[in-house]
């Protein structure tokens, strides 16, 4: 663990979680909205439906999972959690392409919303990246 | 700060719904420049139009830049009077524009929208920068 008087916390990272977490939340309901209009308006065979509804669920679960352990080790200066989220990126970022392309009707506004979660994707590990090497540089002092 | 920590993710998410609202104009504009075109209408005449308009909204994008740079930068991040300015102009832009889109308002209207709901907040967060780094001030 790092010294405690040195405060290593990014907080463009923190800033990012943060508004990720409640554009996550906007988008969920909005997905939920969205299957919804297509179920209802579009010949959506059941299966397919109960898929996407069934993944997006999932993608909840990763989403919360790694928006805290984020939020948990960036803040309290832990490479584990820090790590278990940079790992969760990936899945989050899959699960992001999927309703962006494989999914069976992509709307132009769930093209438009998956791609800025992919963005935040992109940023977040980024900059997960440089506070996981900050951190453990100050580990080896 | 608890007291305005709503207003920071509302700014966020009003903003973020205008910006979807306008790259899916970039996808749909053909019915609303057909809007402010005469029943017959030259190749030419259209290509006029679609030109302005796209220049509008990529002057819109390039607001938005500022206005995200001015919000994820702190510099109007905590600032209540900017973010409620921009909650209220980017809410009714999105509003307006959902109504552009789907009415197919006259392409002509985009500058009315434009100038109150997408320039005038940027022009505000412009001043707040230059408070911030040109005066050495926090105007709060």
């Amino acid at each position: 663990m790092a010294p405690r008087d040195k405060r290593l916390s990014s907080t463009p990272l923190e800033v990012l979680f943060f508004l990720n977490g409640w554009y996550y939340a906007t988008y969920f309901l909005l997905e939920l909205l969205i299957f919804l209009y297509k179920g209802l308006l579009l010949p959506y065979p059941t299966a397919n439906l109960v898929l996407d509804v069934v993944m997006l669920l999932l993608y909840l679960g990763i989403e919360v999972i790694r928006l805290f352990f984020g939020t948990k080790g960036n803040l309290c200066q832990r490479k584990m959690p820090l790590g278990i989220s940079v790992a969760l990126t990936f899945p989050s970022a899959m699960m992001a392409s999927y309703y962006l392309l494989l999914q069976t009707y992509v709307l132009r506004l769930e093209a438009i919303m998956n791609s800025i979660l992919l963005f935040f994707c992109g940023s977040e590990l980024l900059l997960e990246m440089l506070t996981l090497a900050t951190f453990s540089s100050m580990d080896r002092i | 700060m608890g007291r305005i920590s709503g207003l920071v993710p509302s700014r966020f998410l009003t903003l973020l719904a205008h910006l979807v609202v306008v790259i899916t104009l970039f996808w749909s504009r053909e019915s609303n420049i057909q809007a402010c075109l005469p029943l017959k209408f030259t190749p030419e005449e259209y290509e006029k139009q679609d030109n302005q308009l796209v220049a509008a909204l990529c002057l819109t994008l390039g607001l938005f830049a500022v206005e995200l740079a001015g919000f994820l930068s702190g510099v109007s991040m905590f600032n209540s009077t900017q973010s409620l300015l921009s909650i209220a102009a980017h809410c009714s832009a999105s509003v307006a524009l959902s109504f552009f889109v789907f009415e197919r308002w006259e392409c002509t209207t985009y500058w009315y929208i434009f100038t109150f709901c997408s320039a005038f907040p940027a022009v505000t967060e412009t001043a707040l920068f230059i408070a911030v780094f040109g005066l050495k001030k926090k105007p709060f």
